[in-house]
Order: structure tokens, then sequence, then C-alpha cells
């Protein structure tokens, strides 16, 4: 403890932890940069990885609306599959507008013209729900949330002529690479700035004075609207924002980039208590800790699907095998059950929080402004003595 | 110098005779297999959303048919041993799980071949990998038309598989369209034609009522359908619509799935609509599950069902093993599926031993397709491939490179509580068991 405090007093008298958290944020931007040119990885981690951008997407996004605004929503899949669902049917089917004489046919749609489409339908509905959910609050919005969300999941199911049904809906590939490698790099990269520029776009609006809203909205909404905040405006604001980003990162995932196909069942409130749940470990108050809990957390659920434990001392197993193999199935989700238990119990704000917290310095300003109340409590009672 | 001749000749004699035995255990028990092994990857639903009983029957036999094929010196490439080893891998019943998995199969685990695969979305989802990569593949459970059709036909904007000269994705589950003509072959050769279709209101329910509608409609018979939501526990207003029409339906045909169905099948009997005299019961295959079935629906006497999978009395000896060690793991009958899987391993496993190799995909697929093999759900072959590329007129694209003859059958109990072992397999007719095609209440064989 005492040389963690040394290293600390150090730091915070040379580079400074904020420029130390940043230049560790750099590096950690250029591994992700480095990594696919890493010819010993093969494309089977770079999936990985890819799947752990999509959900930090998820993840984050969710962070904004539930962590800092407060809407414990569970509709987030809902507004995912919304833009992958339309991307694909637009892709496949085109449109007509008869009263306005506009037949789009799928020819005439290119598959960024559909995801295009995805996105703003997917805002759309947003807009729409988030109107909808201008008097509900806490319980009620989460029950109204999931009810949207089952909605939309059993129209997915049900609608098999349309939508393929539990077989899924397969999207126009959005890359047409014939080399495989290629192919993998430039989807790895794409998703990478996907998140990149989503978990900027979300910092930008979560350090705006619209942010300061959203945090005003989810401590007191009756006092922040008597302070002026337009309650109506921001919350439909952030649910119309949330859903865009969710909505395109569903529409350019499922477009071949991490699957070739959404089923209904990615919809399920399982996946969505997954989104949650990463976003919890992480941090919910937090973008950049929900992006990292999610990636970490895919990352350690596809890692743990085959554990191995290599026996000591030359022993073997009676088939001659010197390791035990541990196939995890659904056991790795029990094992992530029991460190978001943990992580409720012991650290609410998610086990990366501290240290994203430390980072930014805020103990030492809340240091600095406590010794500073205390100093004026001091001359305000040195005061009152002597008076 | 004779006698010692004879007598060392005896000795001689002798000592061969009491050594054969040992040699032949030596043989069996104790193959000496090469270091390396053929590492066959399993992919099968482990964990939510994805059937989690499905995955862990595939996988109980993927592993049971490592252990058979092991204790009988694994796979012999030329003159060496191969040891067999499953990879099972869990797809979560999730297109994009599933796809991340094979992913791992091939780059990571460097499998040979891959079998499994519980839920179409996952099949369609993974097969263009397989095959771009040249994997030899058995699938033993998806069920979906395109799955096998894709080889020769476009599917979602996606060339035929077989466009390279070599398609490496063989079928031998059912085809959906294979396992619906059945029953309405049955009830059209019982000479119906009133029928009410109770249908639930899921991508399983809906299309198999849109299938079965089509089909009567075709051959002249009247359709009333019926949506019902899964779940419903008091279907008496529904029933009551059925009870309320001028002439009972010939027979109501019941595409529910789950508790659903047997709380549905027990309250139309109890209200007497079927099966009566006038009218046929038709329930689903869950009904096959008859402890649950009989705890379930006891007024349901009579009740005829569809099974997909080799029926109980045509069960092979090999058949029999695996079905008592599956009912001394699970207690409960061996399902389709994990019969499938366990054939499907030997399938590869022939294909391999007759190529001569286990890593050249385009040898083995050749060597598949001229599979010809009895196992635990019957004889194995594909009447379509590149040995044989040219389907009839009229037979559908999903017999490239299928199984053509997945046992699909309708059956039927004749005594309260009985076992599904002893029910009745009453169509198609080279099926019968009791050689009755349909017993009306009261009626035994």
């Amino acid at each position: 403890m005492a040389l963690f405090k040394r290293i600390e007093s150090a730091i915070d008298g040379s580079i400074g932890r904020r420029r130390l958290g940043y230049a560790l944020l750099g590096l950690v931007i250029l591994f992700f940069l480095w990594f696919p040119n890493d010819t010993s990885q093969s494309n089977y981690v770079k999936t990985v990885f890819i799947s752990g951008f999509f959900y930090a997407i998820l993840s984050s996004s969710w962070a904004l609306l539930a962590g800092i605004a407060g809407q414990f929503s569970f509709g987030h899949m809902a507004f995912m599959g919304i833009g992958a669902y339309v991307a694909g049917l637009f892709a496949r089917d085109g449109i007509t507008f008869a009263a306005l004489g506009i037949a789009l046919t799928p020819e005439s749609i290119s598959s960024v013209g559909a995801i295009v489409i995805g996105t703003i339908v997917a805002g759309a509905v947003g807009l729409v729900i988030g109107w909808l959910l201008l008097r509900l609050r806490s319980a009620y919005l989460a029950l109204f949330t999931i009810a949207f969300s089952e909605l939309f999941r059993i129209a997915m199911l049900t609608e098999y002529d349309y939508t393929g049904g539990s077989n899924g809906l397969s999207l126009r590939p959005l890359l047409q690479v014939a080399d495989v490698d290629t192919a993998r790099q430039i989807e790895y990269y794409l998703m990478f700035a996907l998140l990149i520029v989503c978990l900027l776009l979300m910092y930008r609006v979560a350090h705006s004075p619209i942010g300061m809203f959203l945090r005003a909205m989810r401590e007191d909404e009756d006092a922040a609207s008597a302070l002026g905040v337009n309650v109506v405006r921001y919350k439909i604001l952030i649910f119309v924002f949330t859903s865009m980003i969710v909505g395109l990162a569903g529409a350019i995932f499922y477009s071949d980039i991490g699957s070739e196909r959404i089923i209904p069942e990615q919809l399920e409130v399982l996946q969505m208590s997954l989104i949650i749940a990463y976003a919890v470990i992480g941090g919910m108050e937090s973008l950049l800790g929900a992006a990292a809990g999610a990636f970490i957390s895919r990352y350690l659920l596809e890692a743990m699907r085959e554990v191995v434990i290599t026996l000591p001392l030359g022993l073997t197993l009676p088939d001659g095998s010197d390791a035990f193999v541990w196939e995890t199935g659904a056991w790795r989700f029990a094992l992530f059950g029991l460190v978001m238990v943990f992580t409720l119990r012991y650290m609410r704000n998610g086990l990366l929080y501290p240290i994203l917290d430390w980072f930014s310095g805020r103990d030492l300003i809340m240091q600095e402004t406590v010794s500073i109340r205390k100093s004026d409590d001091d001359v305000a009672a040195d005061m009152e003595d002597s008076g | 110098m004779k006698n010692r001749s004879v007598t060392l000749t005896l000795i001689l004699v002798v000592a061969i005779l009491a050594l054969m035995p040992f040699s032949v255990i030596r043989a069996d028990g104790h193959c000496e297999f090469a270091d390396e092994a053929i590492k066959i990857g399993g992919l099968v639903p482990l964990s939510a959303p994805g059937s989690v009983g499905g995955g862990v029957a595939m996988s109980w036999a993927f592993n049971r048919a490592v252990d058979d094929i092991n204790a009988d010196c694994g796979v012999q490439i030329g003159d060496q041993n191969y040891r067999l080893q499953i990879v099972i891998g869990d797809s979560e019943g999730s297109p994009e799980r599933g796809q991340a998995v094979v992913e791992r199969f091939i780059l990571e685990d460097e499998v040979h071949a891959v079998s499994g695969v519980y839920h179409s979305a996952v099949g369609l989802a993974t097969m263009g990998i397989l095959d771009e990569n040249g994997v030899p593949t058995v699938f033993s459970e998806p069920w979906n038309d395109n799955v096998s059709a894709n080889g020769i036909m476009e599917y979602d904007g996606r060339p035929p598989r077989n466009a390279d000269g070599v398609d490496h994705i063989f079928r031998i589950s059912p085809a959906s369209s294979m396992v619906g003509s059945v029953v309405v072959d049955w009830l059209l050769a019982e000479g119906v034609e009133d029928i009410v279709i109770i249908a639930e209101n899921t991508d399983y329910g809906q299309p198999a009522a849109a299938d079965e509608l089509a089909r009567f409609e075709a051959a002249g018979a009247t359709v009333t359908q019926i949506n019902v939501e899964l779940g419903t526990e008091d279907f008496v207003p529904i029933l009551s619509r059925i009870q309320a029409r001028e002439s009972a339906p010939d027979v109501v045909r019941i595409l529910v799935t789950g508790e659903t169905s047997f709380n549905l099948t027990q309250q139309m009997a109890e209200l007497g609509i079927a099966p009566t005299e006038d009218t046929i019961c038709v329930t689903n295959q869950f009904a096959f599950q008859s402890e649950q079935y009989w705890e379930n629906v006891p007024d349901g006497n009579y009740c005829t069902f569809n099974r997909v999978g080799i029926i109980p009395s045509l069960f092979s000896d090999i058949a029999i093993g695996l079905n008592e060690a599956y009912f001394e793991e699970f207690e409960d009958i061996i399902p389709s599926f994990a019969m499938a899987s366990y054939d499907a391993l030997h399938i590869i496993a022939d294909g391999m031993e007759r190529a001569g190799t286990m890593s050249d995909g385009a040898a083995i697929v050749e060597a598949i397709e001229s599979t010809d093999l009895d196992l635990s759900q019957g004889r194995y072959y594909f009447e379509y491939g590149n040995h044989n590329p040219d389907l009839p007129e009229g037979t559908p694209a999903f017999m490239w490179h299928q199984w053509p003859d997945p046992v699909v059958t309708m059956m039927q109990y004749f005594e309260p509580g009985q076992s599904s072992l002893d029910a009745a397999v009453i169509f198609p007719e080279v099926y019968q068991t009791h050689g009755t095609g349909y017993m009306a209440p009261g009626e035994s064989p």
C-alpha cells in the first residue's frame, strides 16, 4: 500500500494521472490497430474481436441511456434488431411509396443505403417509444420496454414469410472481397472504427450541457424540470440517439461483417440481460468502462469455452493425455453470473470504474474540495470561538 | 525321429491354438494408434438461446461413436490406425456464435471434418464457411430444405456450393418437406375430406400448417385453420367452435408443441371431439414420449402422431445397444438426432478410410457420396451428388447430398398407458407393425 502511495505521488508529481491515462488509452488503440497485422493470430481471434467491438457499442450505448440518463430500458436489443431487419428487408424487397409515386427496387438500394435506412428507422421507432415513455419511470419503463422488445421479437419470429422466422434473415453483404484474410482485416477495422466513432459521439453528448441535463434528470426528474431542463426533449433525444447507434451497429454487424444472418432469438430478454451485465461489470456510468467490460467479457466467455488444465509432475489421465479438458458449455455463463454478483455486492460502480476513476483524478479533486471545506469550517469555527 | 516331428508339430499346433485368443485380444483391446489423431468438430447447442437438451444428447452420441470407433482400432488410413477425437463446440443456437465456433474448429483446432448442428439457422450460416474451407461435413439435425438444396441451387444470393465442382456438405436428417408430406399422404389415404388444423402461432406451427393446408387443398379437401398461442392452458373456447359445427370434422390435426399440445389434446378428448368414430385425432410427435403423454393426456387413447426417426420395432442391434446406453444415461428413449449424430461420425470415418486420407476434403467427399453403410437408423447412401449429378425432373433440389430414407412414420396408441415402444406404426404401409392403417376407438389390431 505504501509502495502504491509512493508510485501514486510520483505520477501525480510528474506526468499526472490524466495524461498517463490518455497515454495508456493511446497504447490500447495502437494495439488494436496493430493486432490484425500480427500474422500469428488466426481469423478466428479477429472474429472474436469483431464481436467484442459490436457488443462494446451495444453496452456503452446502454450505459449512456441507463447509467447516465437514468432510462432503464430493456429495448436496446430490439432497436439493434430493427436496424438489422429493416436493412435486410429493404435490400431484399425494396419499397414502394405509392402516394408519392416512388418505387425503390432492391437493385437500386446499395448495402450502405440499406444500412442508412435501417439506422433511420431504428431512430424513428426510438422517437415513438421515447414519446410513449415520457410518463413512465423505473419499473414501469423497464416493463414497457420488455413488452416492446418481446413484441418485436415475436413479430420477427412469426412473420416467417418475410423475416425467415427462426431460420433468420440474411442481410446483403456489405463487403465484396474474395480473399478471406483481406476481408476479415477490413471487417475488423470497420467494426473498430465504428466503435471509436460511436464512443466519441457518445462521449461528446455525455460531456456536453446535454449530458449534464441527462444526469440531472437521472438524479431527480422533477427537480431538473423545475430548474428549467426540458425533460421531454432530452428524454426523447437520448432514446433516438442511442436507438440510432445500436440500429447502425446491428445493420453493419449482420451485413456479413460479424454474422451473415440475424435470428429473433438474438433479441431475447436473455441477450439483453447480457448487455446489461457487461455494462454493470465494466461500469454503468462510464462509457469507456461499459465498452471495455463488454469487450473483455466477450473475449473471456469465448476463451473459457474450453478450459485446459495441464497435469503437473508428468501425471497422466487414464486415456494417456497429460491435460484435463473441461468443455464449459453453459457453466461459463454461471461463472460470469458469479462475477456479476460480486460486482453488484462489492463494486457497484463496476470492476473497471475504480481504475478509470483513478486515472481521471477525480479523487484528487474530491480531496481538494474536502480540504477546502474543512479549512472553511475551521475558519468558521475559529471565528465563532473568537466571536 | 518321426515321433519327435509329430510331437513337435502337436506342441506347435497347441501353442498356436492357445495363443490365438490372446492375439485376438491384442488386436481388439490394444490397437496401435498413430501419434496424430483425426479431429472431428461437433457443433451443438449447449447454452441458451439454443436447445440445450438437444445439444447434450448429440454430444453424448458423438462421444459414444468416438468410443466405439476407437475401440475398433480407430480409422485405418494406409497402414496406420488413427484415433478419432471429437471437439465439441457450443453454437448457443445462434448463427453468429456458430460461425465463430466453426472458424475456431478450422483455424485453431484444425479439425478434419465437422458434424452436428441442431438449429437450421446455424446450419444455414455455417455451411458456406465449411464448404469454402473444404471441410467435409455431415449435418445430423437441421431440417431446412435449403441446407442441402444450396448444393445445387442459389440461396439468399449465394451461389450453389457445387459451382466449383465439390460440395462438402451432406445431411442425414430429414428436410422439412419430407416430414410434412407423410401426415397428409396418410390422411388422404384414409379418405379424409374435412380437416381442422389447430396450429400454434410460431415459426414451427405456421409454416407447417401452411404446407399441410396447401397439400390438402391441392387434393380437393376442405381445411379450417385455427391459430392458438403457445402457453395457452384453456382451449375450451376454441374447441367449442369445433363442437358448434353442423358436422364433425374428419380429422383434427394438432400442430402445437410441448406441454401446450398435451393440454389441447386432453381437453379435446375430454370434450369428445377427437378421437371418436367420426373424427381422427392427430397430435404431434411429442406424444412419442409416452410417460409424459399418459401423465398429461390420460384420455388420449387412439390418438395418432407422427414420429421422425427409426421406429423401435425396426431397431437394429446397433440401435438397440445405443438406445439401452442412452436410456441408462438419460432414462428416456433415444431421439433421432442422437442416433443421427452417432451415425454421422461413422459415415465420416468410413469415408476417410475409403478415401485413404483424412485431409483431402475433395477425396473424402467423393468417398462419402458413395457411402453404403448399415448403422443405427438404417442403410445410409446418398442418391444424388457428383457421382449422380442429374436430378430427374420433379425431384426437389433438397435431395442433393441428402440421405433419402430418414424414417418418418405415423403411429397410434391403442391401449391406455401404452409405451411408445409398443404403439402401432400405421403409415407408411411398408413400416406397419400391426397390419392396419388406422384403428377407430374401440378397435384393436
